[in-house]
């Protein structure tokens, strides 16, 4: 009966010690989460319903929520953000794809153009979008030359000026940026699946496009089901190269949300308004609820992708 | 398995104690630096005056008449210069914040932050003191509402300016096209810009505009001198009604295919344009050190002239850009000596040198008096013009959506109808106008006797209403 009680009471005190020495080996890692997350997410708050513009700040109730609701150019900005992730999504995901799948063959050379197609990644988006200012020049455009010099086009497109043809500008450039990103992690999955499988899908006759639809695509399945989660909230979040290269025109054609909440927070060169960081964080906080109910959606509808395998 | 927990333990604490003690380390570090700098300060009865400029193009002179200051004054002071090229404003008011502001903040700041906060502090006792000061800089002629000065307090005073928006021409393709000088009137100019771009086939054309505000470059300024502003100072509201005709003869540029295709960056443009891409380019008198050494004009002779107004008459001032200034921050405990600073750096002397090496151009009659205009090279083709003046400061407002230097381009590219535009501008405008003057956040600047040739010399009044 003594000796079951003490060692009750060892293991109470194993258990306690060890406690403490998760809690204490956890305590940075919470220190760091407190004070370079959670607070500057509570700090937003603080400001949504003043006009703050860095110095002083003025309550004004539910001024911004009724500016918000009447601002055409916010909404403006939403509908173009989800019209560029579509673009976006409908061409970076197949393509990446495809991409891991060719450069996953046992070829000579396939490491050396992962790296080159992975190469965009690292590149600062902002040298991105400058470069992709040359290319898409109207003038004297890479693009425009290459194309006229293979008598493409006849007269040179106005990729950047032109209000029906900038939101394919962007969209070539978001394509560029993360396919090489995507394609990564697609190649990883890829390299998940047990040869097994292939070998008996070898046996069974399956050629090529039977064994990709039939064996690699389901069993992908969860790993897509990730990659397509990080790629939606990527593209809702986009607006770095974007600001670069077109500035959100021509005529806020270009304009996302995220880059129009920038121009707030941080002020326009317009002389009479001046950085709105009170309406920027009501606007930050729209945004994100609209990035998060998206997200939601999307994690509702495929749901049963973790199911395939 | 003992021994591995007490191991987890120890490797906690060490982690820990180790972030703790990095904050520690640093927080003695700075009391550190502090004591020794107040005591430099003590024991050798000098006082270091810290001096912010987000100035860096005229650093090289600065920082040479800042060390032969160090060296030879007798009021034991040491200027400590401080470049702080990004977010200048913010810097400065976190410094504020946290207690380590400079001295002395030089370039302006806006004083609708920093004058209203009491950051910075009046200069008008100074200044009535020291008649030299007076004589060399006019601060009483340059005060300009909203922008240096608010209710007859002068927080600090300008000892260069940057000329207001000419005209850049390239005289090769103005001469092909049959032109030798720019027209004043704003037709005939866009009809000179689309006779060059018909001649020119596709290769070269008539004018560029460059993506940064181009508004601001030429169609403003056209405004401005034809009389047409966005602030009704007169009956304090913004009315932007006066912009139909400018921005009617503005959309020709694009509608004819007049303009180069692209409005890129700025210096992009200004490299087409030195490389005669297009004939006419217009900005400000920045354009001079661009042209003859950032990107040197070396195939043409290029010319400056004046931007044309709708009718060809002058019926506006031109604005100007007042630079160079310095404010005293409220919270320097060595006021008095900052004061010293300033004379110095606003000294006949130091501002002789400074415009001619050709960082500004002069901003009093004195001063354009004293310096030797054959050293400013093609700064002297953008010197100030009779009708050139600073527009006292609009209230600045919280504004829903796009500003109007924005939405009045996109009105010239063909986005947006005019007549939408302006409706929408007066709206925006008088709505942000309204409730930020019913929160108390800004004043209704009234100007009753306001002359638009003479812009800053009418009479503020601030209505709360």
């Amino acid at each position: 009966m003594n000796i079951t009680r003490k060692k009750n009471i060892i293991k109470t005190s194993h258990k306690k010690s060890g406690n403490i020495a998760t809690f204490l080996m956890l305590s940075p890692a919470i220190l760091f989460l407190l004070v370079c997350s959670i607070y500057p997410f509570l700090w937003i708050f603080r400001y949504i319903a003043s006009d703050y513009n860095g110095f002083t700040a003025n309550f004004t109730g539910t001024r911004n929520l009724v500016r918000m609701l009447n601002d055409s150019t916010f909404w403006g900005s939403v509908l173009h953000t989800f019209e560029y992730a579509f673009y976006k999504l409908i061409f970076i995901i197949p393509l990446s794809l495809l991409m891991a799948v060719l450069l996953n063959q046992k070829i000579k050379g396939t490491v050396l153009f992962r790296g080159i197609y992975f190469m965009p990644t690292i590149i600062s988006t902002a040298i991105a979008g400058m470069i992709f200012g040359f290319i898409f020049a109207t003038q004297n455009g890479i693009l425009n030359s290459v194309l006229m010099a293979m008598n493409i086009i006849d007269s040179p497109i106005k990729w950047l000026s032109s209000q029906s043809i900038v939101m394919a500008s962007i969209t070539i450039l978001a394509i560029w940026g993360g396919l090489g990103n995507y394609m990564l992690y697609f190649l990883t999955g890829i390299n998940g699946i047990n040869e097994d499988v292939y070998e008996s899908a070898k046996i069974d006759g399956a050629n090529a496009i039977q064994t990709f639809f039939r064996v690699t695509l389901p069993m992908l399945s969860p790993v897509m089901k990730v990659i397509l989660m990080l790629a939606i909230t990527g593209a809702f979040k986009d607006y770095e190269a974007i600001m670069v290269l077109t500035n959100g025109g021509p005529g806020n054609r270009s304009n996302v949300m995220f880059l129009y909440i920038y121009r707030l927070i941080f002020g326009s060169s317009g002389g009479t308004s001046q950085a709105q960081i009170g309406y920027g964080a009501l606007l930050s906080v729209v945004a994100a609820l609209i990035v998060g109910i998206v997200t939601a959606i999307y994690l509702y509808v495929s749901r049963k992708l973790d199911d395939v395998v | 398995m003992k021994r591995k927990r007490l191991f987890s333990l120890l490797l906690a604490l060490v982690l820990t104690l180790g972030l703790t003690a990095c904050g520690e380390n640093q927080t003695s570090e700075e009391q550190g630096a502090t004591n020794q700098k107040s005591g430099e300060a003590t024991t050798e009865e000098i006082t270091t005056i810290e001096v912010w400029t987000q100035d860096r193009h005229d650093s090289e002179y600065v920082q040479a008449k800042i060390e032969e200051y160090n060296e030879t004054n007798t009021d034991g002071i040491l200027i400590s210069l401080n470049v702080v090229t990004d977010d200048y404003e913010n810097m400065l008011a976190l410094a504020y914040a946290g207690g380590t502001a400079p001295d002395i903040a030089s370039t302006p700041v806006a004083l609708n932050t920093f004058a209203d906060t009491g950051m910075i502090i009046p200069l008008n006792e100074y200044i009535d003191s020291d008649e030299t000061y007076q004589k060399v800089n006019a601060p009483y002629k340059n005060a300009y509402e909203g922008l240096n000065s608010k209710d007859g307090n002068i927080y600090y005073v300008y000892s260069g300016m940057r000329s207001g928006v000419r005209v850049q021409y390239n005289k090769t393709l103005l001469e092909e096209a049959g032109y030798t000088e720019i027209p004043e009137k704003l037709e005939d100019y866009i009809e000179m810009a689309k006779d060059i771009t018909v001649k020119g086939s596709g290769e070269t054309f008539g004018i560029g505009f460059t993506s940064s505000s181009p508004f601001e470059r030429l169609l403003e300024m056209s405004a401005q001198v034809s009389g047409v502003y966005y602030y009704d100072y007169v009956n304090g509201r913004y009315d932007f009604s006066g912009y139909k005709d400018i921005l009617e003869l503005g959309q020709r540029f694009i509608s004819e295919d007049i303009a180069y295709p692209d409005q890129q960056g700025v210096d992009n443009m200004r490299a087409l344009f030195a490389q005669g891409e297009f004939a006419l380019w217009s900005n400000a008198s920045q354009e001079a050190g661009v042209f003859t050494s950032q990107i040197p004009i070396t195939d043409f002779e290029w010319g400056v002239g004046t931007v044309p107004s709708l009718t060809g008459e002058v019926n506006g001032a031109l604005q100007t850009n007042p630079s160079k200034a310095y404010a005293i921050f409220s919270s320097s405990e060595h006021k008095d000596k900052a004061w010293k600073v300033i004379q110095y750096f606003q000294s006949e002397e130091f501002i002789k040198g400074y415009l001619e090496e050709g960082y500004s151009l002069p901003i009093t009659q004195y001063m354009d008096g004293v310096i030797d205009k054959t050293k400013i090279g093609r700064l002297a083709d953008f010197s100030l013009l009779e009708y050139e003046s600073v527009y006292p400061t609009p209230p600045t407002v919280n504004l829903t959506g796009d500003n109007y230097r924005i939405l009045l381009w996109n009105a010239v590219m063909g986005h947006i109808g005019i007549d939408e535009a302006i409706e929408d501008l007066n709206k925006r405008y008088n709505d942000a106008l309204d409730a930020d003057v019913a929160s108390g956040a800004v004043k209704r600047l009234v100007i009753s006797d306001y002359d638009p040739l003479n812009p800053s010399e009418g009479t503020a009044t601030y209505l709360t209403e």
